[in-house]
Order: structure tokens, then sequence, then C-alpha cells
């Protein structure tokens, strides 16, 4: 039931950090990381190593679960019979413990800050491999972040008098443990602001696959709930809405009382502090009792014409939404042997009709062999057409059959979910208190 | 005065210990604030993280240890951690402030003191150690507690005998009742981790425990969350209520933010529905299910692929989850590959008769994709859904045959293999595509395909006119074939002289053929048929005809579900290793601790008559039956009785399994050591699992030979597709 550790590697493939592998033989994590370098050397394409990569050499038969970050590889070996979701769970709270405490991952960062780095693993991975405290709003008391170190280090120069937690001769035991006495796990003990706020911001995210006739395969609208909560003391929240009943297939954060929401279908939680993620949920349309596919807000009319060395298309974009739709962006892979490509942009309808950047713009990657097309601003009338050619190195090309569409459709909710109110209770002060909505969208549309 | 930002980089250099040694000599005389010291050492942790030897500056390092800076100490401790294992001679310099440490004002001291202590196993340090824990685990601050907890682990590691007479289990047990829930997580942690030793204590939780740590879970962390959930696999329900309010306890985890928590909820659950009776609960469960583990598929493609690779185990048992939700799996054109496969492999798996059609759409947009892997298999997965989804064949052998036109080579050399499997399927249905076939002869390049091509040549070479002529341009490179193809050509030319015995050209053939196989070929197999065929055609034609074109049995895919007592146990462990791999850890991973479903009056007939019991290593061989791969006889409830009687108890079951005080069962805690009869030989567990006892010595083909593409001949009756079947 535990990882035995976890190595940062740079975009070279050597180690930057890695936790102390006391209990194992001096070669057990070169092991993997030769494992896993070799992997990724004979991996044909990027992104096609498989993420749990089987290590049997010697008497350590091991698995190594690795996951990209920032251009780094950070790699977690796990042996004996363990979970290997807890692996990636325990990394990707790993790398956000990281972008807490240095607001950027990256190889700099790590080095610039290395022991800071080294303490947090030690403090959140005990060396039998037990992930331990991940939660950053108790690591905080325990291994200062770097802006705090110097804030401390000045005050304390300023004025010697001033108590500090863990600066100078003696070691004050009133706040060391106090994230450990408090008693709830992910909120430390007497917080204070001046200014009492909560944020939520609720993001929906559309993914659908488009077939090509037209209709859609599969549609779904994946929310979140994402907070920003600065307030004091112990606040006892409940959140409910209006229709709750478009949310299916909730996850919560450890904060939410699960009982509550099954009785009530009310939100009631004692927030930690900071950014954290309330709720993950599935949009479930309404009127449909069955499996139905949430309605895509533009279609796509796509004229391919292959032929031999390349080929011709038009493709039509059009808004079936009210709302404006912001950076939407078409890609379509040309093929191994793409060689360029060239388009034409034009719009029509109620649309002024010009052409120029306002409207759009393509480019094409010869690295990636891609071909992007980009609306800034896409109102709800009128179609953009882009129409163009390709050549390729190959007499018979073979492009993606698929393009991929993302856009984003800010202040508005696939789901129309509401807040209907937010009260606080065992605290008595006024909090501000902000809800914003805000959608995206990535398409999958086949020709 | 501050920390420079930007300017530790430049500690990553090649470190000089003498400089290191010099300078921390130099602070000793004048070091305002014990900067210049933590400057140094920050260097020397630097070269350490870098994989540096700073041994030699062991001593220097250890004279700071009393410095009164937390930041300090720290570092002192990460170098005592990386090289107090090494220096057995010099350690005992560091027990005083070891001792002190442990009985700081600040937890974080007192709990840093013992976690570094435990991480060195040396005995002096050990006996330090065993004193000062006993204090800790009962330390009023829960930060040193529940560092506390996991260092008995460690100190468990080191002598297990010796730990159990200290009395450290019973205080790690009585952790589990602690206010606090982290401590208790961490507890249940530590036990967990000494019950999943091949030599530690048994780690078993009653129903008054059980409901304990089910009432800590909400108030845990999520690894807690973890440790917890994971450690009811060690309670056995006795009554089909006990697993169904558990059950009812457990299911709101599934609404977790982290994915592990509800992997683990999810594999709780499966584990007490073996326990249950209520159809209609266990029902509700498994559309409980569903949705999560959909929901982890919005997750990124690490999580994906677990996620995959677990459901495909766990629709195998349990069908009616996911039942409806194939779009799910559709792939998209950039997931990874190796999402695509997984994917690829559900979506074959939820393919029914209503679905069909989508499913056979979403093939044929994959084989038209780019990557050769995922075409093959896109390929292969429309042959099999047209043997496994009869009423879509017709539909998917047009598919086949459109694909066979593109003249792709990969294409047309998967489409032939799965053809080949589909005649077999519906013999007399789709013979007349065979023409269509031919005309591709000349692509065929692999073994599989070739072979494929040969049998098709020599099974139907009654329907084809002009089959001599095929074969006979075939068997042109006879000689320099593998022998798959080889024997597929002995065969072929057989069953053509059988049908077509008059002409000459067949006649020359068949001699040709079998005259190479048993003179100038070395295999001895391919020999020994040769010979064989030889004699037959010789003494009695007749009878050979009659052995040679037998008929076949039917295949059908659906055998090629894992047996049903391997998937029960392979759940067990379901998001860990062994459910990625789909084999059971103790076959690959060393000292891994198997797991079984163990027998109580509550466990389900159904899965007890298909029960695989777990041997220790101490134990005597016992016999052990296992169905054989094949369907499951559903059993009537009326004759559990007997199923019990077939099937001997798993040992762990003969202590006392329903004492209401005893929620652990140390044996061998009575000082005698492992000498008693129950206890486990000491110091010798480098031979987990000795070849006799291995229980799953016949599980072999369950496992190993779990190769879904190959179809598989029906097996006794028929299964039926009834999914109620796997209900129980």
């Amino acid at each position: 039931m535990a990882i035995d550790g976890l190595i940062i590697l740079d975009p070279t493939g050597r180690p930057i950090i890695q936790s102390s592998y006391t209990t194992y033989p001096a070669a057990y994590p070169l092991l993997h990381i030769e494992a896993l370098n070799n992997a990724l050397a004979k991996a044909p394409r990027e992104g096609s190593v498989d993420p749990v990569i089987y290590v049997g050499e010697l008497s350590c038969s091991s698995a190594c679960c690795h996951v990209e970050v920032g251009g780094m590889r950070f790699l977690a070996t796990i042996s004996g019979d363990v979970d290997p979701l807890i692996a990636f769970a325990f990394l990707d709270a790993f790398t956000e413990i990281l972008q807490d405490y240095f607001g950027v991952v990256s190889v700099a960062t790590l080095k610039d800050n290395f022991d800071i780095v080294y303490q947090l693993l030690e403090e959140t991975l005990d060396s039998s491999g037990h992930p331990l405290t991940t939660s950053p709003n108790l690591l905080s008391d325990i291994v200062l972040s770097p802006s705090l170190i110097s804030k401390l280090l000045a005050s304390v120069s300023a004025t010697p008098g001033v108590p500090s937690v863990r600066q100078g001769g003696s070691f004050g035991s009133n706040g060391a443990s106090g994230a450990f006495t408090s008693p709830i796990p992910w909120r430390k003990a007497g917080v204070r602001h001046n200014h009492n706020e909560i944020l939520f911001d609720v993001v929906e995210e559309m993914r659908g696959i488009v077939g090509k006739n037209g209709t859609t395969l599969a549609s779904n609208v994946f929310g979140k709930i994402e907070s920003n909560s600065k307030l004091s003391g112990t606040p006892d929240l409940t959140l409910t809405f209006t229709n709750p009943n478009v949310m299916a297939d909730c996850a919560f954060h450890p904060c939410v009382r699960l009982q509550k929401w099954t009785r009530d279908n009310a939100l009631s939680f004692v927030p930690p502090e900071g950014r954290f993620i309330l709720a993950d949920y599935q949009y479930r349309p309404p009127q449909s009792a069955v499996v139905s596919n949430v309605p895509i807000p533009l279609s796509l009319k796509a004229n391919m014409d292959m032929g031999e060395f390349g080929g011709t298309f038009a493709l039509t974009l059009t808004s079936r939404l009210i709302k404006v739709m912001e950076n939407l962006e078409l890609k379509f892979y040309l093929g191994e042997d793409a060689t360029s490509a060239q388009c034409t942009l034009s719009s029509a309808g109620s649309s002024v009709g010009s052409v120029g950047s306002a409207d759009g713009s393509w480019s094409f990657n010869s690295r990636t062999k891609t071909l992007q097309w980009e609306i800034l601003n896409m109102r709800s009338s009128g179609s953009w057409i882009l129409r163009g050619s390709w050549t390729s190195k190959i007499k018979a090309p073979r492009p993606a059959h698929a393009f991929q569409i993302r856009f984003e459709i800010p202040s508005y909710s696939f789901s129309s979910l509401k807040v209907d109110q937010l009260r606080l209770s065992s605290e008595t002060y006024k909090m501000y208190k902000g809800v914003r909505m805000r959608s995206k969208g990535s398409i999958e549309w086949r020709w | 005065m501050s920390t420079q930002q930007g300017q530790d980089a430049k500690f990553f250099q090649r470190g000089k210990i003498e400089e290191f040694r010099a300078e921390l000599q130099a602070a000793e005389a004048k070091d305002k604030k014990f900067q210049k010291r933590k400057t140094v050492l920050k260097k020397i942790v630097a070269n350490i993280t870098m994989g540096n030897d700073m041994s030699p500056l062991f001593h220097d390092v250890i004279q700071c240890i009393g410095t009164p800076l937390l930041e300090i100490k720290k570092m002192v401790y990460l170098f005592l951690v990386s090289y107090g294992r090494s220096k057995p001679d010099q350690i005992h310099l560091v027990i005083p402030s070891f001792l002190q440490d442990c009985n700081d004002r600040n937890p974080l001291i007192r709990a840093l003191a013992i976690r570094t202590m435990s991480y060195i196993p040396i005995p002096v340090v050990t006996e330090a150690l065993t004193d000062q824990l006993r204090h800790c685990l009962k330390d009023r601050d829960p930060y040193v507690r529940k560092t506390a907890a996991i260092c008995v682990a460690k100190v468990y590691t080191a002598d297990p005998r010796k730990a159990e007479r200290k009395g450290f289990v019973e205080l790690l047990r009585d952790m589990l009742i602690d206010e606090n829930a982290t401590v208790v997580s961490n507890a249940v942690a530590a036990l967990s981790e000494i019950g999943d030793r091949q030599d530690g204590v048994i780690f078993k939780l009653n129903l008054t425990i059980a409901n304990k740590l089910l009432s800590a879970l909400g108030e845990s962390s999520e690894w807690g969350q973890i440790y917890i959930l994971d450690s009811l696999l060690r309670y056995v329900p006795e009554q089909h209520a006990d697993a169904e309010m558990m059950a009812e306890r457990v299911i709101v985890q599934l609404q977790h933010a982290n994915s592990a928590v509800v992997l683990t909820t999810i594999k709780v659950l499966l584990y007490l529905m073996n326990y249950m009776g209520d159809r209609r609960l266990i029902d509700y469960i498994c559309r409980k299910m569903g949705p999560p583990l959909v929901t982890l598929l919005s997750s990124g493609p690490e999580v994906q692929y677990v996620a995959l690779r677990n459901i495909l185990l766990i629709i195998q048992r349990r069908p009616t989850v996911l039942k409806n939700d194939v779009k799910a799996f559709f792939c998209k054109y950039n997931d990874p590959i190796y999402v695509k496969l997984a994917k690829l492999e559900i979506m074959y798996r939820l393919a029914r008769e209503e679905n069909a059609r989508e499913v056979l759409a979403e093939l044929e947009e994959y084989a038209s994709e780019v990557d050769v892997d995922f075409v093959r298999k896109a390929v292969r997965s429309i042959g099999r859904l047209a043997i496994k989804v009869e009423p879509a064949a017709d539909k998917c052998i047009e598919s086949l045959l459109k694909l066979i036109e593109t003249k792709v080579t990969y294409v047309v050399q998967e489409a032939v293999i799965v053809t080949k499997d589909i005649f077999r399927r519906y013999p007399g249905k789709y013979e007349g595509i065979i023409p269509k076939i031919c005309e591709n002869l000349d692509a065929l390049d692999e073994p599989e395909a070739k072979a494929a091509m040969v049998w098709i040549l020599g099974q139907f070479a009654d329907k084809i006119d002009n089959a001599e002529e095929l074969l006979d341009d075939l068997v042109y490179s006879f000689l320099d074939e593998p022998a798959e193809v080889q024997l597929a050509h002995l065969t072929a030319v057989v069953k053509l002289f059988i049908y077509k015995s008059q002409s000459e050209v067949t006649k020359a053939l068949v001699h040709k053929v079998l005259k190479w196989a048993t003179e100038d070929i070395d295999n001895p197999d391919l020999r020994d048929r040769g010979f064989m065929y030889w004699r037959m055609l010789a003494m009695n034609p007749a009878v050979a005809a009659e052995i040679v074109l037998a008929e076949k049995p039917a295949i059908t895919t659906d055998s090629d579900r894992m047996d049903r007592g391997a998937l029960d146990q392979l759940l067990l462990h379901t998001g860990t290793l062994g459910s990625i791999y789909h084999k059971n850890p103790e076959t690959f991973i060393r000292n891994a601790a198997g797991r079984a479903l163990i027998d109580s009056p509550a466990l389900n007939a159904n899965s007890r008559a298909v029960l695989v019991s777990l041997a220790r290593p101490q134990l005597p061989p016992m016999a052990i039956s296992v169905s054989g791969p094949g369907p499951v006889e559903p059993t009537r409830p009326s004759q559990p009785s007997e199923a019990t009687n077939s099937v001997p108890l798993p040992t762990i079951m003969e202590s006392s399994r329903s004492d209401e005080r005893d929620l652990l069962d140390v044996e061998g805690d009575d000082g005698a050591g492992g000498d008693s009869g129950e206890g486990y030989p000491e110091g010798d567990d480098d031979g987990p699992v000795t070849k006799a006892a291995d229980p799953y010595a016949s599980l072999g083909g369950a496992f190993g030979g779990y190769v879904t593409d190959v179809p598989q001949p029906v097996a006794g009756g028929s299964r039926g597709g009834d999914l109620d079947d796997l209900l129980l």
C-alpha cells in the first residue's frame, strides 16, 4: 500500500531531486530512471509510452509511474501490490503543492528551492512510502514557503522581539503543530482576515465526438466548481442551487458533507483556505431519462477532396449559440508527409465579410504537420469559411479523419446551473460572495 | 540576510568535501544566527540529492545537531537519513541528541527525531527508539502519535518477533480508536503493512472495529481514507446484512474527488458484494459504480489508463456495470495509443446486439486511422464482434470485405486472420466471400495471416475451383516458412487431396509436401504429423477423410472471459499492479501477500464454488480444487453445503474469527516466537511460496493463457449471456 519514492528528472532524463531510497539498494532508483529513459527513447511518438512501466530486472519487480510536468518527468516507483492510481494521485497532489509554493514548476524553480522541495518530499511521503499530508493548508505550517521565509527573516531583523514561529533560539510549541490539532484535517485553526470573501467559478467543459454524417456520437459536459476562500475562523457554509438536479455523478472535495448532499441536495462544508475544487459533476440534461447527448453549439461542414500528393478542402463553421464564442481553434493533422498548406479565409452572412485578423487567421505548423485555424470572436450569426489545399510528399496522403475543435464561451454554462444562496453559520461576520460561469469545449469532428 | 533566490542553483556543482569541512569549522568560531552553517549544510544536502557521496563529512555534520535552529536540525537529520546506516561505528555519537530531541517541547522535533531514528536500522538506534516510541505512541500531540504509528511498522520490519514481544502491535491496535482520524488512518496503514508481510501477524477486523474505522473515514485525509477503505478487505462479513450495511456506508465515497479513493471504494464494494444476498441491492450498487468510473475517464491519460484496465476486469465479473455506457469508451483521434487500445478492448466487451451497430461504425472509423497497431486491433475487433454478436455478423463481414478492398497490406492480413474464425463460428454461411479473399494472396507476408489463408484454402478446397493451383503457388516457399505456416500447409494439402483425389496436380502436391515434411524438415512435430498423414492416406483414405475433415466444434469468444474464481481473486486487487497486468501480484511481485475471498456463512454460493484458498508458506501442501476455465454453472441456493465440502476452508479462518473483543490475531506473540506450531519460520522469507504449495499452479491457464484475441471452442453447456448469472 505504499509508494517507494519519487524522482524528478530534467528534460534530458537526468535526476534533479529524488526522495531518499533508504531501504533500497543504491541501484534501485537508477534502475527505474534507466527503464523510463529507455522507454521514452524507444517511443515512436511523444505520449505513446505506457504510463506504468514494469521493471522486472534484478530481483525487485516493481513499476514506475510517470507523468510529465513542465517539461520534466515526475516518476513514482512502486513495488508490491500498490494502486498505481495512488502514485498518480500523489504525483498530482505533489505537483499542486509545488505550484502553490513556487508559482511555476520548472527546472529553474526546483533547483533554486531544492531544500524546500526536499523538505516537502519528506513531509508528504514518509520513507515507507505512505503519502502523508498533502493539503497545502497544513503544509504551509510545517514547511515555510520561500516568500514566507524571506518575510520572516526580514521581520526578525527589523524587530528582534517579534515572536516568530520557528525562527530564533526557542522553538515555540504553540503553532508548530497547530495544523494537526485542528479538528478539521483540511483547514488550519485560527485563520483571520480583515476582508472576508469567497468566490466560486463554475467551469463546464464539453467533450464530444461528431460522426461523419454530422450526428453527435457522444457529448458530455463535465463541470467543476472552483473556489477561492478567504474566510476567518471556522466558517460553516451551505450552498444551495435552484436546479441541483442538473448535476449528476458528483465528486466532492473532502470538506463536503456527503450525507447532507444525498439528503437535501445542498452543499454543506467548512472550506479550506485559498484555492480548491469544491465539486466535479457531469451535466445531466433534464428531459432525458436515458443517456442522451448535449447539443453541440456549433456546426462544421467539410468538403474534402483528396488528390495525389495533397488535397483541397473547404470548411464552413457556423455558431448555433446566441452568445459569442471566443478563441475558437480548429486543428487538422495533415499526415506525416505533409509539406505545406495554402488557405484563404472568408465569412458570410450578416457579418461584415472582411477578411482580416479580427475574423480569424490560419497557420501551418511544419513540425507538427498541423493546420490551425483560429477565430477570436465568433458571433452568433453568419458563418466562417476556410478554403485551401495542402501538399504531401506521398501519392496517397493520410491526413487525420477528424478535426479537433476547441472554443470558450464566457459567462455561459451548458447546464444553466444556478446558485440559489450561500449561507454562513457559526461565524457572525459579513462576507463577500461571488459566482462566475465559464464554459469551454473540445470537439472531435470527423469527416 | 535574506535567502537569495537564484543563488541556490550554484550549489549544484560537484561537492568539495574539504572545502565544506573547512567552512563548517570556520562557522563554529563565529556564526551570527547560524547563517554560515545553514549555507554550508544546504550545499551539502544539495550534493546528497544529486547523488554525490558526502559521508566523509559525517563527523563534521553531526556537530551541528545541537544547533537551536529547526532548519539546521532538519538538514542534519536529512544527512543522517542518508548516511546513518553506513556508519554503525559512529552512530552512537548521535544517540544522546536523538534522545534529547525525543523529549523536546516542540512536537515537530519529537516527531522528526523518532522518524529519523526509524530510518536507521542499526541495533543501538533501534534499541534507543524502542523505548522512546512507547512514549510517543501515547504523546499528547497527534502529529507525534501519527508519526510514531508509522515508525512501529519500521521497527517491526527490523525485527518482527522482537516488536511483537515488546507489545507494539497491541499499542498500534489501541490506536485504531484514537480520537484523531489521521492517527487512526496511520495506525491502519502501519498494521496493513505489517499484515501484508508474509511473516507478519494477521491483521483482521471484526464488525465493531470496522464500524469504528468507517466513522473515522469522514474526517480523514484522502490518503487516510484509502488506508481505511483498503483495510475493510480484512473484514469478513458473517451475515448478508453486515455486508449490506457496510456497503451502504461506503458507497458515498464514490463521490470523492480523489481518483484513488474512488477506485479503492469500488474495490471494497466489489468485495462486499460477494457476501450479499439481496439481488436488488447488488444491482443498485452495480449501477452506482458505473458513473464514477466514467468520470475517471475525464482525468489525465495516466489515470484513464489505470481506470480502463480496471474497468476491463470489473465488467467481466459484473457485466451490468457500464452496460449502457459504451459511448464513453469511443476513442478520440488524439488519445494516446495505450488509452486507445484499452478502450477498444472494453468496447468489444460491452458490445451487444443493441449497440453493435454503433460499435461497428466506430471500429470502421478506427480501421482508417494511421497508427498501425491500432488499426490492426480495430480490424481484429470487427471480426470478434461478428463472432460475438450473431445479428451483427452480416454487417461485420461487409465491413471486412470493404477493408480488404483497401489493399493496405496489414489491414488485409488482419482481415484474413479473423475471417478464418468467422468461418468456424458460422459454418456454411459466409463461404461465398472466399473468392474475394483469394484475390489478395500476394499481400500476405505474415505467418499468422498466411497460416489462416492456407487453412481456408484447405478447409474449403471443394468450394474453390482452383484451390490446388493456389496452394501450389503458396507451397513454393514451404521450406522457408515458419513452423506454424508449414503445419497449416501440411494439413491443407491433405484436405485438398481428400476432396480432389482424382486430380494429378493434387497428387503431386501432396506427395511433394509430405516428402518435404518427412525428409527435409528438422522440426519433430512437423515430421511426425507428416508421417501420420502419410500412413493414414496410404492405409485407409476413408478413415483419413473422417479424421481430417471431422466436424469442428463451433467457437465463441465468450469463453475468453476470465475464469470466475480467478476474477473474484483479482478483483480483490482492484486498482493495484495486479489489475493492470491482469496477473495475481504474488506471481510477479516478490513478497507480495496473496489475497483470496474468505469463506463465511454470508459468502454467496457461486463465489464459494470457485473459491481459491490461499496458502501461507508454512502450511503443508493441500489439495486445491479449482473449477477450470469456462462457464460457471449456476448453483442452486440449496446446494451450498455440498460446495463447501469440496473446497478446503482457508486456514486463516481457523483462528477465532467471531471473537468480538479480539480484533487482531497476534499469533506467536506469547513469547514463543516462531517456534510454536502456529508460528512462522523465522528469518526465512526469501523463498515465499514453495512450488508444491503454490495455490495458483492450477490457475496457470486462467492468467497466463489469457489471450483475448483467440476465440476458443465452446466448452460444455452454453453460457447464454445471461447477465444475472454473475450477479450472485
